[in-house]
């Protein structure tokens, strides 16, 4: 089998393992508008790439496999820009704050407790939520035998205060007209959860997207890929600025992989329908949080492990 | 007279011993035929599908003796997160730990039915042995139990690893034996200076010991990236991006191509 050498992983890797590895997380990204971070790290690290360097060099192939599929999400009409811009602002902002967190909270100690609690938690809550929701609407458009497009529901309780909220502003897409403070907080909050997290956030920005400014699933997938591929460019020049870790070699080969993935994803989202494509992503962070969880609760058959890792 | 004739005689003596000394280990060694060792090569090149390789190692010691064969590497501090439970169920990576002057690279190569022997205390050799140079903080930890489960990580990524009947022996000529060993390079071994050092044993006791540099050195397109990443590293992940998002818009429009060619 054909290998590369990884000049800054300091390993060498099976081409086509990380290719497929690549296409996979690529599929994911573009049915979802995930980065798909959260399942690219720990798989790189369990085939002996460093972990600082697997995240590093997963936030540049994101770079490439979210430009590639808000490409294809943009000619589905699926991207609002000014939304996904606003949503930027705030995750930068909230990033800025997050690391800011982190460093005192780790100053404090027990912050590595308070992270994986936060991520379970987090999992937990919104994969349930959205796997309950989406039941409920798969089961309610099989019985109705309506042809469910984008499900707009509505809380009404809350939307008489967003509503009083100053700068409304319609977007488009998202086919809303909400206050531009609510996209900016939402996203300040995912940016300091995806700081404290090491995530690129991809799996909350979607929920909170779905559930808290009510956008339909489809415009969500392109919009948080627009997103994150900002996010990732960001990430991509810091770590290679500061911290030396972005492995180039890895990083192509993953996005060879990724890129061609996002397309295919794409076209596999358009043919789901909203809450099919909610409770398969629904599932995933499930399994991912079960997976944690597990994580956290058997002992360990190595009791140290390098720093740097989740 | 008599007092100078002693004098003479015992400067004689002391000549004479002094003299004997060395013909005597000079002639002792070249008897008992020292140990001898040589490397199939002394730099190994990492290139562009590099998927680690291995090295042959080959000598002869005295035909009584055994030889154990140990690679290491460049000494580092290691930093390490110790899990431990927190609130009394989670596992966590709890509490910082360094194991300071760690080689990062540690293989022991030893004969069959002679690893017991080999890594008794006495001689030094084996990850027990390394202990004595390592130095733990802070030192209320451990550092027995955290070099333990760092070895135990080690080992699963190959930089660590004790190989027994490793090394096999031909037949004794002469009271001399050679002996040949196959070194594993993992690819996880980093471009640095390395020791292979062969040490003889006879009865318990070490006989000689004598080693070899191996380097392993980055060519081609690894040291090319490497340079880059290091040298100019802003610049680097500018080109990175840059990179990511052109393959990421060409796949984009291939896609589209291929739709749209109908």
């Amino acid at each position: 089998m054909l290998h590369m050498y990884l000049p800054i992983a300091g390993n060498s890797v099976n081409v086509f393992l990380i290719l497929g590895l690549g296409g996979f997380v690529g599929l994911l990204s573009g049915i979802f508008g995930v980065g798909g971070g959260f399942l690219m790290t720990p798989l790189l690290m369990m085939f002996g790439i460093p972990p600082t360097v697997a995240a590093a060099s997963d936030s540049n192939q994101i770079v490439g496999a979210s430009t590639s599929g808000t490409l294809a999400h943009m000619r589905l009409g699926n991207v609002d820009v000014p939304m996904g811009i606003i949503l930027l602002v705030g995750g930068v902002a909230g990033g800025t704050v997050g690391v800011q967190v982190i460093k005192l909270l780790r100053a404090m100690g027990n912050a590595d407790f308070l992270i994986a609690i936060t991520y379970v938690l987090m999992l937990g809550g919104v994969g349930g939520y959205m796997f309950w929701e989406s039941l409920q609407g798969l089961k309610k458009s099989k019985n109705e035998e309506v042809e469910a497009v984008e499900e707009e529901t509505t809380a009404p309780a809350k939307k008489s205060f967003l509503q009083s909220l100053p700068f409304q502003y319609k977007f488009d897409k998202s086919g809303c007209e909400i206050s531009v403070l609510l996209p900016l907080v939402v996203g300040i909050f995912v940016g300091v959860l995806a700081a404290i997290m090491g995530v690129g956030g991809g799996f909350i920005m979607v929920p909170v997207m779905v559930y808290m400014l009510r956008m339909p699933m489809h415009v969500v997938v392109g919009t948080s890929l627009f997103q994150i591929l900002f996010t990732c460019i960001n990430v991509t020049v810091m770590q290679s600025y500061s911290n030396q870790t972005v492995d180039f070699v890895l990083a192509v080969l993953l996005l060879l992989g990724s890129t061609i993935g996002a397309q295919v994803g794409t076209a596999v989202s358009k043919k789901l329908k909203a809450d099919q494509l909610k409770i398969m992503l629904a599932s995933l962070v499930l399994l991912v949080c079960v997976k944690m969880m597990a994580g956290l609760l058997m002992t360990p058959a190595i009791m140290v492990a390098l720093k740097g890792g989740h | 007279m008599t007092t100078l004739h002693t004098t003479r005689r015992i400067y004689f003596v002391l000549l004479a011993m002094l003299l004997a000394v060395p013909v005597f280990c000079g002639r002792s060694s070249a008897e008992n035929s020292p140990l001898l060792m040589e490397l199939a090569s002394k730099t190994i090149q990492i290139t562009t599908f590099y998927n680690g390789t291995t090295l042959e190692v080959t000598g002869s010691i005295p035909e009584d003796a055994d030889v154990a064969i140990q690679v290491s590497g460049p000494k580092h501090d290691v930093h390490l997160k110790e899990k431990g439970k927190v609130a009394g169920f989670l596992w966590m990576n709890k509490t910082d730990v360094s194991l300071e002057n760690t080689p990062a690279v540690y293989m022991l190569y030893t004969p069959a039915g002679a690893t017991k022997t080999l890594t008794s205390p006495e001689l030094g050799i084996g990850y027990k042995a390394l202990l004595k140079d390592i130095e733990i903080s802070p030192e209320s930890e451990d550092k027995t139990f955290i070099f333990q489960e760092y070895v135990k990580l080690m080992e699963k990524s190959g930089v660590y690893a004790l190989n027994e009947n490793s090394i096999t022996y031909g037949t004794p000529n002469k009271g001399v034996k050679g002996f040949a060993v196959t070194l594993t390079v993992p690819s996880k071994m980093s471009a640095g200076d390395y020791t292979v050092e062969a040490i003889a044993v006879e009865n318990g006791k070490e006989l000689d010991r004598t080693q070899e540099n191996v380097t392993l050195e980055l060519t081609g397109l690894p040291k090319t990236i490497a340079s880059l990443a290091y040298g100019s590293p802003l610049l680097f992940g500018f080109m990175a991006v840059f990179i990511a998002i052109a393959t990421g818009l060409l796949i984009g429009m291939i896609f589209r191509g291929g739709g749209g060619a109908h």
